[in-house]
């Protein structure tokens, strides 16, 4: 047995518990080794003044504290909590306030749905219709503006919607038109729509030939004159010249004017403005 | 509703088991608590006089513990062993008030308070150096860490035996062996250390 060894079971030799060939090793080894014998007898003196520590008493505030606590414990346990208390009056006061006879249960209960009834249809009044809110000037002005966009946004995405169909089919469509004669509002914006906005000239061209059926109409004339300032294409414009002519729209002397001043129009357009001034 | 050192002894005399008194405890029979503190009350305020060299202190945490009891009796378990499960909640409730106080070893806040060493010794000199002997040691105690402190504490004065402390620290029987080998070995170091510089 090395040192190191003996003195890992000092422990159980001191007390008793190591098996005899072991502490019979150990002793034989405390015999001769100074180290070991110096490391045991300070084991030793340190167990034995540990051992020595007197025991320690607590005072009569220990016992006294412990059972004032047990006692409150006790006396809790004993008594009910207050909720159970509050539970058995409310019943007490449901048993002695309802007839406990089903005859009379049944009348009680007939009795109080009769009263409901009659209290109810005398004193509850109808809910009243919860008003608008009243809306300020302002605030109207503001949403007719909005409604005004709004119906001009929405012509727009139906005509936007319309310029997903081919050229040939829109010119089809225009042909309908001509052929049917008669036009009501909504057909001839249409058409005043198809001359300011088809990016088509053959269909803008067959757009304002239409409208010439209806050329005595103030909406058509107007919308042709609108038309007129947008329009890039010679030929449309001087076709929209001749028109303007034809229905003797003096309203057009200001467009004519602008054109005949503007450089950037070609010349026969210019030229044709400026005699159609001459015949207003 | 205090008892007398006699009805103590009556008490005592009466072969129940703590386990049986426990089960009792935690069947409604609130008053069995009274035996129980009656066994244990001294011992667990040694323990908490080693732990913390605070008398009035140590009175509290014991009145903590049988509290505690108290408000968890349904969780005591019929296989378990009392003893052991007092002493697992007495080092609990030792680990909250350091954590509370945040100052481990107080014991060597008050010396003087402990140890009033019996008056066996026939001359005065020899009666003084056992005095300043034991009070090194309780310094000596005192300034291991907490659960060397515990260890010695269980094992040297309430007689636990390796297997109880194993389940109470939850760690092996040669680990417990481990432990107490280390905390006797710094013990005795700083016992020894105080001595020498006591000499000098």
């Amino acid at each position: 047995m090395n040192c190191q060894r003996v003195q890992d079971t000092f422990l159980d030799y001191q007390a008793g518990t190591l098996a005899a060939a072991e502490s019979a090793a150990v002793r034989e080894h405390l015999k001769t080794c100074l180290i070991c014998q110096r490391e045991w007898a300070g084991l030793q003196e340190t167990l034995l003044q540990l051992d020595r520590l007197p025991p320690e008493e607590p005072s009569a505030r220990l016992r006294t504290n412990f059972y004032a606590m047990l006692d409150t414990h006790l006396r809790q346990a004993r008594e009910p909590s207050p909720f159970a208390l509050m539970r058995n009056r409310l019943d007490r006061f449901f048993e002695n306030l309802v007839p406990t006879r089903p005859a009379l249960q049944f009348a009680f209960s007939a009795v109080l749905l009769v009263a409901g009834v009659i209290v109810g249809a005398r004193y509850l009044q109808p809910a009243a219709p919860i008003a608008p809110p009243a809306t300020d000037l302002a605030t109207q002005s503001r949403l007719d503006e909005m409604q005004k966009k709004f119906d001009s946004m929405s012509q727009l995405v139906a005509y936007s919607l319309a310029q997903q169909q081919p050229a040939n089919t829109r010119l089809q469509q225009i042909a309908a038109t001509l052929a049917r004669g008669d036009a009501d509002a909504k057909t001839l914006a249409g058409l005043v729509s198809t001359l300011a906005f088809d990016p088509n000239t053959n269909v803008r061209l067959s757009a304002l030939e239409a409208l010439y059926a209806h050329a005595d109409r103030p909406l058509v004339r107007q919308g042709v004159l609108a038309s007129l300032p947008r329009e890039s294409s010679p030929l449309v414009q001087l076709a929209m010249i001749d028109f303007l002519t034809s229905v003797r729209d003096r309203d057009a002397a200001p467009a004519f004017e602008a054109l005949t001043r503007d450089a950037a129009i070609d010349a026969a357009v210019r030229d044709a403005a400026q005699r159609a001034l001459v015949q207003l | 509703m205090v008892k007398s050192a006699e009805e103590t002894v009556a008490v005592d005399s009466v072969e129940t088991s703590d386990h049986d008194l426990m089960l009792a405890v935690r069947a409604g029979e609130i008053a069995r608590l009274g035996d129980l503190f009656e066994r244990y009350h001294r011992p667990l305020y040694g323990f908490f006089v080693r732990l913390t060299g605070q008398r009035t202190a140590s009175e509290d945490l014991v009145q903590l513990v049988f509290y505690r009891i108290l408000k968890y009796r349904h969780t005591y378990r019929d296989e378990g062993k009392f003893s052991a499960w007092i002493y697992h909640l007495a080092r609990k409730v030792a680990a909250d008030h350091f954590r509370k106080n945040a100052h481990a070893p107080a014991i060597l806040a008050e010396p003087d308070e402990l140890h009033e060493v019996p008056d066996h010794a026939p001359h005065a000199a020899e009666q003084a150096a056992k005095a300043d002997d034991l009070a090194l040691m309780q310094r000596a105690l005192g300034a291991l860490p907490l659960e060397q402190r515990e260890l010695l504490t269980l094992h040297r004065f309430h007689n636990l035996h390796h297997e109880e402390l194993a389940r109470l620290f939850d760690c092996s029987v040669g680990a417990v062996k481990v432990r107490m080998h280390r905390a006797l070995g710094a013990l005795r170091e700083h016992y020894f250390k105080l001595r020498q510089e006591r000499v000098a």
